[in-house]
């Protein structure tokens, strides 16, 4: 462990939306400055990024947070990024994003596994409570059956089980919505409000606009809550807004607590949830940066710009400072009952249309 | 495109000139796709029409591509066409140049003109055709062919021989069409082509495919340092046409930038191309695709992961590679503004790095004794063109090493079977059924269009 924990132990040992930003701010820094130079100590083709895209050691040195060397996430799916010995790595996280078939594949030690899987109760608590509440799942089981290689879908289900008991899945195996079951649920666990929990397209496609479509009303404990992720990618063409998305929540399910969480299989744990205001709060784990999508210099708040997320937690690979390609504002901060600024999701850079003399067949392949 | 519900099962295209919402196939073939000698002056004068159509187009003018294929069709052009194949049948005075009679053209689905060029070329040879092209149209290429139905109403041979037409692949369609072609050409990548591979032709039928290809730029770096300012701008200005044309999709459009030279003169010049080419840039207030940086981004950190490479990732529109290895340069493909610079001591590294898939070379500070020296060394490796900065896209009827208009014709050989009779020749006259020698035509058939 050649991490000084020092900036890490500032960030964790308070609750997770307790520090203001600038104070945030500048503790993370430090902290990602130490994981700067720990992954170019320990990781060679980070190493070798340093010195060809960021202009060498001096890039290790940076005291604004704008200035860390990041990396795009896609690279995870082309390179081994690993700063931990082959034989430290406990759990290979795999994710296959929207562009291409390639998979992410992200190296976990147990340090950084329970790094990350901490600071998830941590923020998770904060919005549900510590109390384990019934979860139902807005999915069917087979989502996660095969544990050996679950989707990112699956991967969201089984995070989420840890913070609910009897997990119910309200949907069958044709996507179809198990109306009785999930009466029964409810009616066998009426002593605590549920926790609903699925990924934002099905439990739109799959859930809500049913019910709205078949004009039906569930009724629910009064404080059941649900919570969503992994946003629209699935279906550009049919998203909503998140307004009508809570409108009809309450509407259809009777649900009034309404929230999604922004996170990513490159940075478990340290995930942006939706606060008061419906945008994207940061945790005293990490920041978000929104850069220019062509020039890549920082906006302020109120520009859309590609969003890069900063965090303290990756140990044994160097994934604390990666560049997406979803598209955010920066919205503000304090102004949400919370410390720590917020942003809000836009949407996803559209896939380059990159097709030229040798597409023809593509295009085949895409019908 | 053509919903693929049960309804409309039976085998159909949507036929987008002349515009028809929906042919079925048997209909389609029923036609009565008349053939004509090769560049009658009524299909030469077709197309110089189509030429001044494009040219005058709000929407066409404004995209380049369409205005250089608008030239290409120009009367100027079609009259050298057309005195080039005078010259051909000249030098063959024992072949008479028929057309191979029906082509299917496939066209690539975003480098929108090229379906034209292989039609006109065929269509000139005297051919009737059928084009398919993408079900999913951009405006050009939309606006391209509403422009083709339209002289079709007024011009019946134009609207008898040719049909322009797309339909979802589908295997029965592409595979009948193909049996109905004399000629097929094939524009797309690899996959493109080994698929319509596995359809079989006529057994009497040909083919040219044009594959996924490779291009790249080749510089003197001493001429290239040693140059004025004006030259190396309007060099800038050739390869951002070369670069930027089809976002860098082209097949001719350069990814790599081989330097001939000394390390110090390399030094000089890649600083000094980038940022002529980031002038320009300026100049033409040029902006790209919103997912363009990204995409280049995530290429070159690929890179920069396996091979000693430097370059600036905030760069505006493009993203210019230094390799400081040329043992690991590798020919991918990134597109959207992202080459690579590279040195080499001469020509002759360069020739060893030729590849089949190879097509053109961008070049600039060479004589021409070098580069058809060149060619030859290259040989049968790769390579089939040699053209200067901002000429990477420019069509003509030799590509990617073949002879279009050669591919489009039927080469009938009339020997004399009396041996000492005096020899005759049998010449095909363009525009003119009568005998007199092409050379004495000529000036009809220029007078024609004109």
């Amino acid at each position: 462990m050649t991490v000084e924990l020092n900036a890490l132990e500032q960030l964790r040992e308070t609750p997770p939306f307790s520090l203001p930003q600038a104070e945030k701010r500048r503790i993370l820094t430090s902290r990602v400055r130490e994981l700067t130079q720990h992954h170019y100590e320990r990781c060679k083709t980070y190493r070798n990024l340093i010195h060809r895209v960021f202009g060498g050691k001096k890039a290790l040195e940076f005291t604004n947070l704008e200035d860390a060397p990041f990396l795009p996430v896609s690279l995870f799916k082309t390179q081994e990024l690993r700063s931990t010995e082959a034989d430290k790595v406990v759990k290979v996280v795999t994710s296959s994003g929207t562009t291409g078939q390639a998979v992410s594949r992200i190296y976990l030690d147990a340090e950084t596994a329970q790094l990350q899987s901490q600071a998830m109760v941590k923020i998770t608590q904060h919005f549900v409570g510590v109390q384990r509440r019934p979860l139902i799942v807005v999915d069917h089981s087979s989502a996660v059956r095969n544990r050996g290689s679950y989707s990112a879908r699956g991967a969201a289900i089984m995070a989420m089980l840890l913070f609910g008991r009897r997990p119910f899945y309200c949907l069958r195996e044709d996507f179809s919505l198990d109306l009785e079951g999930l009466a029964e649920y409810l009616h066998q666990n009426s002593d605590l409000a549920p926790i609903f929990f699925g990924v934002t397209y099905v439990v739109w496609k799959y859930f809500l606009e049913p019910l709205a479509r078949a004009g039906q009303r569930l009724t629910v404990p009064k404080d059941s809550m649900l919570l969503h992720t992994g946003g629209w990618k699935k279906l550009q063409n049919q998203s909503v807004s998140p307004k009508e998305f809570r409108q009809t929540a309450e509407e259809v399910a009777d649900i009034h607590r309404v929230a999604s969480f922004y996170g990513m299989a490159e940075q478990v744990g340290s995930v942006f949830f939706e606060n008061d205001l419906h945008f994207l709060q940061a945790s005293n784990y990490s920041d978000v940066i929104i850069r220019d999508a062509n020039t890549l210099e920082p906006l302020p708040h109120g520009q859309e710009g590609l969003v890069q997320v900063v965090s303290s937690l990756p140990v044994s690979y160097p994934g604390h400072s990666l560049l997406t390609e979803d598209l955010g504002v920066l919205r503000g901060e304090g102004q949400s009952g919370m410390q720590g600024q917020y942003f809000e999701l836009v949407g996803r850079l559209p896939e380059a249309e990159l097709r030229g003399c040798s597409d023809t067949f593509q295009e085949r392949a895409r019908q | 495109m053509i919903p693929q519900t049960p309804a409309e099962s039976s085998l159909a295209v949507k036929a987008l000139a002349p515009s028809m919402e929906r042919i079925e196939l048997p209909a389609l073939f029923a036609r009565s796709w008349p053939a004509q000698t090769p560049f009658t002056p009524k299909r030469q004068r077709a197309l110089v029409d189509l030429s001044q159509r494009i040219l005058r187009d709000v929407i066409l003018r404004n995209d380049p591509a369409s205005v250089v294929l608008g030239y290409w069709l120009r009367r100027a052009n079609i009259g050298r066409l057309a005195r080039e194949f005078c010259d051909r049948v000249d030098r063959s005075p024992e072949v008479v140049h028929v057309p191979t009679g029906r082509v299917f053209h496939v066209a690539p689905a975003n480098v929108d003109t090229v379906f034209l060029y292989s039609w006109a070329v065929a269509y000139l040879c005297g051919n009737a055709n059928i084009v398919r092209v993408t079900g999913q149209q951009s405006p050009v290429l939309a606006r391209l062919l509403a422009l083709v139905a339209e002289q079709m109403e007024t011009d019946d041979e134009l609207r008898a021989a040719n049909v322009f037409l797309t339909y979802a692949h589908d295997d029965k369609i592409s595979g009948d069409i193909s049996k109905w072609c004399t000629h097929r050409v094939l524009w797309g990548g690899d996959e493109t082509v080994s698929y319509f591979r596995s359809l079989p032709l006529s057994p009497h039928a040909s083919e040219r495919a044009f594959s996924s290809k490779y291009s790249y730029a080749v510089v003197s770096a001493s001429s290239y340092r040693t140059a004025s300012d004006e030259t190396v701008a309007s060099l800038a200005q050739g390869f951002f046409n070369d670069v930027f044309t089809f976002n860098q999709m082209g097949c001719s459009s350069p990814h790599l930038v081989i330097w001939i030279g000394s390390e110090p003169d390399f030094e000089a010049v890649v600083p000094r191309f980038n940022a002529t080419l980031r002038e320009e840039i300026a100049r033409r207030n040029y902006r790209g695709a919103a997912s363009n940086a990204t995409h280049r981004l995530r290429h070159a950190f690929d890179l920069a992961c396996e091979a000693e490479v430097d370059f600036n990732p905030s760069e505006r529109e493009f993203l210019a590679i230094t390799l400081r290895e040329p043992a690991r340069l590798r020919k991918r493909i990134c597109g959207a503004g992202l080459f690579t610079h590279v040195r080499a001591n001469g020509l002759a590294e360069v020739v060893a790095l030729v590849e089949p898939h190879d097509q053109t070379i961008t070049h600039f500070g060479f004589s021409s004794e070098e580069l058809c020296e060149f060619a030859r060394l290259a040989g049968n490796g790769g390579i089939d063109r040699l053209v200067p900065f901002g000429e990477a896209l420019s069509f003509d009827v030799i590509w990617d090493g073949y002879d279009l208009i050669g591919d489009c014709l039927r080469h009938v050989l009339v020997r004399s079977t009396h041996p000492g009779a005096q020899k005759h020749s049998m010449r095909s006259q363009p525009g003119a059924h009568s005998t007199i020698p092409c050379g004495d035509s000529r000036a009809t058939f220029v007078a024609t269009i004109e």
